[in-house]
């Protein structure tokens, strides 16, 4: 049922992206899904791969800040929504070479792995609540890959204006208890990329807000290149660049295997 | 006498006035007292002890600095969960993980920080895979899931002592709260919580906030309750005294007025009501019987003259010298406080020494009004009895004094031997404050604090900071070993029960990475492999576990230090321990304190010391004025006598009953100063006045048998003034005894005796002194 749901989805977004179906008018709104899943596609599966390299900055209530920076690699399975991830990480200078892979399945836990250079292991990883920190910042796993449209209830709020873009306002609310109790989304009318977000927890409050500061079209495709993600209630944010991001590079499958996490492919990563 | 002697400036005398205008003076008290009273509505409190020392203090800004620093609460509740077969059973860790739900939804509480068995990260690694996740995601339901998790459970030495008990019987959840929120009120919601729970568990409410909270609300409860029920056995105690319901209104009223009064001003100045100055009506209440002193000598006055006004006059003119003086050295005695650095001690002593001073220019002008009013049937039915002679109490205290008087080498040698015992105890006093122990034995907050130390590492909370000029400096494997080091000392103290660090989780990974081979529960030998560690465990942990243990360079390091009492002699040994490590083997890291539990310790050295220093300079100041009433050194350490004996008897009971000098014996010992130096004050003033009535000059000493018998009859009649004064006072307090805090137990117990005490000691004593250092006491007076 879940995964046929999740078709219709798709189709439904892929005809979104096509354009207007005939028969309906222009002015009409999508509904809340159709706007969720373009927003999905855009910010989650832009491309056939990505290849970018990070900058993430973390800093917190006394302004003192932990830098991270990282190479991440993205692959979109040819069929599916399956995806795989390789990150490396360069800084700080004592974990250079610590290594991250993750399969993402959207009906299943992920497979991690995970390489400690300083000890020359490579380790299967446990997989983890994807509303829990992506590498220790205020980003979660969901943030960062997506989290599936089959978990939410949607509804469309309002349609305004944020700066000069006219937006949907969509009102995200898990169908399960969790610790973001709702989530609004502002999202860009024309690029379907979401400009503004703010979470809430069970009790109404502001949990985190995140926004999008530069966003900039490469291969044509609109990206996020500067985005910042503010946990309100301890004051702490993440501030994560993308220096150089780039799509349909060409990355192998085969690359996102276990024995590349000790001998990273030099050809993508240096 | 000269009238105007009584009355402050020459040729104006108050009570005078006051006699022929009794309806004005009515007047202007009412008007008085409801203008003040229109600041109640005003009214705040402050009922947190910990605000006693200002946030603004050295220790707050540092404690506010490492909880930013380390992402730490100020204050956590620790709720226990204790089953005697077991918590580790699907019921129980069902109700568990409910528990922790729930508190997250309680306001106040820092939900994404409640730590428990259910959330509580855990690093393992099992089958090739490494995993780093909440312990209990799911509530195990069979007996194997249960059996894998009590394994998982006890593999990891960060959980026990701390999550789980060694013996699997007692858990804790920890409930964080956000700043400025009220523990007491989340304990209550918390109790509502785990009550709804049935089965075979016993909860346990514990922790700093609970106790601090719970006992600043229920001392202002208290207050409120125990303010008027001394009152009204002041009042019974009075009619039962002067068998004068109007008389008995009088002097509560006096107080009554006094009290609004000076609450009134401290409120129009914008105060806060803190937990002392909670306690000054009843401080107010007990300074106000001093006003005994003036009916006791009027209703003798009045049997002589039968003559109202004269006799008023005469009272005020034979009492009011002694009664302007004990005002003078109450309120100074109360007023030097101000000078303390305490600012709520200061507000205390402000406010008692003008409550002070408004109940004397009360007696003054409104006693004497109203005294007026009485009518001379009931005086003379009052009166009746007031008889040196006649009177049973009056004949007991005056043999009482002639005991004295009679063998003084006898007596003064008692005292001596007693005194010598009493500063033996005294040596053995300590100073200590335990806010927990302030609760009774039985109490739910201390079974709570017993309980819960007794299972686990301890709820009382100290950290000690390690920090360092360089960043990444903690990523060092000789760092890591210099706080292992410091760790295992800490761990010698029998008080310590547990500590935490960033070392711990090192070491777990270590191990965990290396197959689970104990061989690799050490520090490692390099730096990446440290960095790498805590890179690992704070990418895939809460972002909390590792924030808690070091700051956010990697400059600093905060271990943890679970106490297992509130003690503050227990942070004194962790302070001594850490300071003789970072002695015995230097390391550029620097070691300071911090937490909860060293702020107690602060708080009791500060507010304790500065109350100890206060009462130090209010002995010498009662004693200045002393020298100036009787204008004489040597009457006024005759008169200091009763005073410091009482004192030091007090705290040689103390001593030897092995009871802690803390906050409440020294605010107790700042009344005691007020009080027992009023008797001496009164005796000698008497004495001298009734030598001087029967024809005694001054400036020699008088013949053995008229001493004798003006100190018989000091003893008698201003001695009953005295003992009426003590015993109103006494069973005033006694009501104290069966209050639930036990401060209010001590306080009361001690005030009754100690009024005794005094008294016995003013009217045996001072005659056996005065016998005995006649010559030199009369000799060259003058």
């Amino acid at each position: 049922m879940v995964a046929r749901k999740r078709w219709v989805g798709l189709l439904l977004a892929l005809v979104g992206a096509i354009g207007p179906a005939p028969g309906v008018r222009a002015s009409d709104a999508p509904s809340a899904e159709e706007i969720m899943q373009r927003f999905h596609e855009a910010m989650f599966y832009a491309g056939r791969d990505m290849k970018a390299k990070v900058s993430m900055r973390l800093v917190n209530r006394q302004g003192q800040e932990r830098g991270r920076t990282m190479t991440m690699l993205r692959a979109n399975a040819s069929d599916g929504r399956n995806q795989k991830y390789y990150i490396y990480f360069h800084q700080p200078a004592d974990v250079r070479g610590t290594a991250f892979l993750v399969w993402k399945y959207p009906d299943k836990d992920d497979d991690r792995w995970l390489h400690i250079p300083a000890i020359h292991l490579t380790t299967r990883v446990a997989a983890k609540d994807r509303q829990s920190s992506f590498v220790g910042s205020d980003f979660t796993y969901e943030d960062i890959s997506g989290r599936d449209v089959g978990l939410d209830r949607y509804e469309l709020l309002r349609e305004e204006s944020l700066g000069d873009k006219a937006c949907y306002v969509v009102e995200s609310t898990p169908k399960e208890t969790s610790v973001q109790a709702r989530k609004v989304s502002w999202i860009d009318k024309t690029t379907f990329l979401p400009l503004k977000e703010e979470s809430y927890d069970p009790r109404g409050r502001v949990l985190k807000v995140f926004t999008a500061e530069e966003i900039r079209p490469v291969k044509g495709r609109p990206t996020i290149v500067r985005r910042t993600m503010r946990d309100v209630q301890s004051d702490h944010y993440t501030e994560v660049v993308f220096e150089s991001v780039d799509y349909d590079v060409g990355l192998e499958d085969g690359l996102f295997a276990e024995r590349y996490l000790e001998k990273p492919p030099g050809k993508w990563i240096h | 006498m000269r009238n105007n002697m009584n009355n402050g400036l020459a040729g104006f005398s108050l009570v005078e006035w006051s006699i022929r205008r009794p309806k004005r003076v009515v007047a202007l008290a009412v008007v008085l007292t409801a203008a003040f009273g229109t600041q109640f509505p005003k009214l705040k409190t402050d009922t947190n002890p910990k605000n006693m020392l200002p946030a603004t203090s050295d220790v707050r800004m540092w404690n506010d600095e490492v909880d930013q620093t380390f992402a730490l609460y100020e204050d956590t509740i620790v709720v226990g969960v204790a089953r005697e077969d077991g918590v580790l059973n699907p019921d129980t860790l069902a109700k568990i993980a409910r528990i922790t739900d729930e508190a997250g939804t309680i306001p106040g509480v820092a939900a994404k920080d409640v730590t428990s068995l259910k959330n509580v990260d855990n690093v393992t690694a099992a089958e090739g895979m490494l995993k780093v996740s909440p312990l209990m995601a799911e509530v195990p339901q069979s007996q194997e899931e249960v059996e894998a998790l009590k394994r998982t459970i006890f593999a990891n030495p960060l959980l026990i002592g701390r999550l789980i008990s060694r013996d699997g019987n007692t858990t804790a959840v920890y409930v964080p709260l956000e700043r400025g929120a009220d523990g007491k009120k989340i304990a209550d919601d918390l109790r509502r919580t785990v009550g709804k729970l049935k089965g075979p568990e016993a909860y346990y409410i514990a922790g700093d906030p609970v106790a601090r909270d719970t006992f600043g609300a229920e001392m202002f409860k208290l207050m409120g309750l125990f303010s008027p029920l001394a009152g009204m056995i002041m009042l019974a105690a009075i009619y039962l005294m002067f068998r004068s319901l109007s008389l008995a209104f009088l002097v509560m009223g006096v107080a009554m007025i006094a009290i609004v009064w000076s609450v009134g001003l401290l409120i129009g100045l914008g105060f806060p009501i803190h937990i002392m100055s909670s306690m000054s009506p009843v401080f107010l209440m007990a300074i106000a019987t001093d006003s005994i002193h003036i009916f006791n000598e009027f209703y003798f006055r009045y049997r002589e003259r039968k003559n109202k006004a004269q006799a008023i006059r005469e009272t005020m003119s034979a009492v009011g010298r002694p009664v302007r003086y004990t005002a003078l050295a109450t309120a100074a005695g109360f007023a030097v406080l101000l000078f303390m650095h305490i600012i709520p001690v200061r507000v205390f002593g402000g406010l008692v020494a003008f409550g002070t001073v408004a109940l004397r220019l009360l007696s003054f002008s409104l006693v004497p009004a109203i005294l007026t009013f009485v009518s001379e049937e009931k005086m003379e039915r009052a009166s009746r009895t007031e008889d040196v002679g006649a009177d049973r109490a009056a004949r007991w205290l005056r043999s009482l004094g002639d005991l004295g008087a009679r063998h003084p080498a006898a007596t003064v040698l008692a005292g001596l031997a007693a005194l010598a015992l009493a500063v033996a105890g005294a040596t053995r006093t300590v100073v200590n404050n335990n806010m927990v122990n302030w609760f009774k034995a039985g109490s739910e907050v201390r079974t709570a604090d017993r309980v819960m130390n007794e299972a686990l590492g301890g709820t009382s909370l100290a950290y000690i900071v390690a920090s360092s000029h360089e960043e990444d400096s903690i990523k060092t494997p000789e760092a890591l070993r210099y706080i292992e080091g410091l760790q295992r000392d800490l761990e010698k103290l029998p008080l310590v029960g547990k500590t935490t660090s960033v070392v711990d989780y090192v070491k777990r990974i270590n191990r965990v990475l290396h197959g689970d081979d104990p061989r690799y529960d050490t520090v490692p030998d390099s730096r990446e492999e440290i960095a790498q560690y805590l890179f690992l465990f704070g990418m895939s942990a809460k972002p909390a576990d590792l924030d808690n243990v070091v700051d956010y360079r990697f400059q600093k390091a905060n271990i943890w230090i679970q106490l297992k009492t509130w003690d503050a002699r227990a942070m004194r040994g962790v302070i001594a321990a850490q300071d003789a490590y970072a002695r015995a083997s230097p390391f550029p890291l620097e070691l300071k304190p911090a937490g909860t539990a060293y702020f107690n310790l602060v708080w009791n050295d500060e507010v304790l010391w500065d109350m100890v220093k206060g009462f130090g300079l209010a002995l010498v100041v009662v004693f200045v004025i002393l020298v100036f009433n009787f204008r004489s050194f040597k009457w006024a350490v005759v008169g200091y006598v009763p005073l410091l004996f009482t004192i030091l008897l007090i705290y040689g009971v103390l001593g030897f009953a092995g009871k802690d000098f803390d906050m409440p014996i020294s605010v107790l010992s700042c009344l005691s100063l007020g009080m027992a130096v009023d008797f001496a004050i009164h005796f000698i003033s008497r004495l001298k006045q009734r030598l001087a009535e029967i024809g005694h000059e001054s400036g020699r000493a008088p013949d053995t048998e008229v001493l004798l018998e003006a100190l018989r009859w000091t003893a008698a009649r201003p001695g009953k003034g005295i003992m009426r004064n003590a015993v109103l006072f006494a069973s005033a307090f006694s009501v104290m005894l069966f209050a639930p805090l036990t401060p209010y137990v001590t306080v009361g117990g001690f005030i009754a005796g100690m009024m005794t005490l005094s008294a016995l000691m003013t009217i045996l004593y001072l005659p056996a002194l005065i016998v005995l250092f006649k010559g030199s006491l009369f000799g060259r007076a003058s």
